[in-house]
């Protein structure tokens, strides 16, 4: 049924270009949505998934789609 | 629709409890409770004469509050990233809790029969024991886990 579905996906994200693109420093992006510093550099590094709802305030700030910079990929 | 509300009052007031953490602050009242009973029992031991069993039992307890408050103090910047760790971290101290329930016995067994025939007898551990060891671990992997993010 879910057979389009790999079993090892990660998630990947190219937040770290969209704070380049706003000149935004991982501070200055923790403070926006609320967070701490380490967390904001767990999830660039694909450490950490964030909750939608953390997704969401991302998308708020870049004033882009969730889909648009965070992206499923295989790890194999 | 009665019972709904009812499920729904139900399902908020537990949520409530899952989300509940003691201020931030709170993590040195522990800290400070803790150094507190320390120094107490270092008291009891070396210091005070006579029967001092009530007061063992008070310091052991005022140990284990301590460690429970360190335990579900908030972070200070607590966020959904701190909150997942502290899961996962307790997580972690449950498996440990366990095994060392389920092993230590044994191997305090051993060693204490191992050289001398006479040696101790059989016995589980202790409730204290076993409390301070579980908080202890979940605070070790909390900090560890968050030094590591």
């Amino acid at each position: 049924m879910f057979s389009h579905l790999k079993t090892h996906e990660i998630m990947e994200n190219t937040i770290k270009v969209e704070r380049a693109i706003l000149s935004l420093t991982q501070d200055d992006l923790a403070k926006k949505i609320g967070v701490s510093r380490q967390t904001i550099n767990s999830i660039e590094a694909n450490r950490y998934v964030p909750s939608t709802v953390l997704a969401l305030k991302l998308s708020q700030v870049f004033g882009k789609h969730v889909n648009e910079f965070f992206k499923l990929s295989s790890d194999d | 629709m009665e019972k709904q509300n009812f499920i729904e009052c139900e399902r908020k007031g537990l949520q409530k409890l899952i989300n509940f953490r003691l201020p931030s602050y709170f993590y040195k009242i522990g800290m400070v409770v803790i150094g507190i009973s320390i120094v107490m029992m270092f008291v009891r031991a070396f210091a005070l004469d006579g029967d001092q069993e009530v007061f063992k039992e008070v310091l052991r307890r005022l140990f284990v509050i301590g460690l429970l408050l360190m335990s579900i103090a908030k972070d200070k910047d607590e966020d959904e990233m701190v909150i997942k760790l502290r899961m996962q971290s307790y997580t972690y101290a449950f498996i440990a809790g366990v095994l060392y329930a389920l092993i230590i016995p044994f191997v305090e067994y051993g060693v204490s029969n191992a050289f001398k025939p006479e040696g101790e007898a059989f016995h589980d551990i202790g409730d204290f024991q076993l409390l301070i060891f579980i908080l202890g671990v979940q605070l070790m992997c909390f900090h560890t886990l968050k030094r590591m993010r």
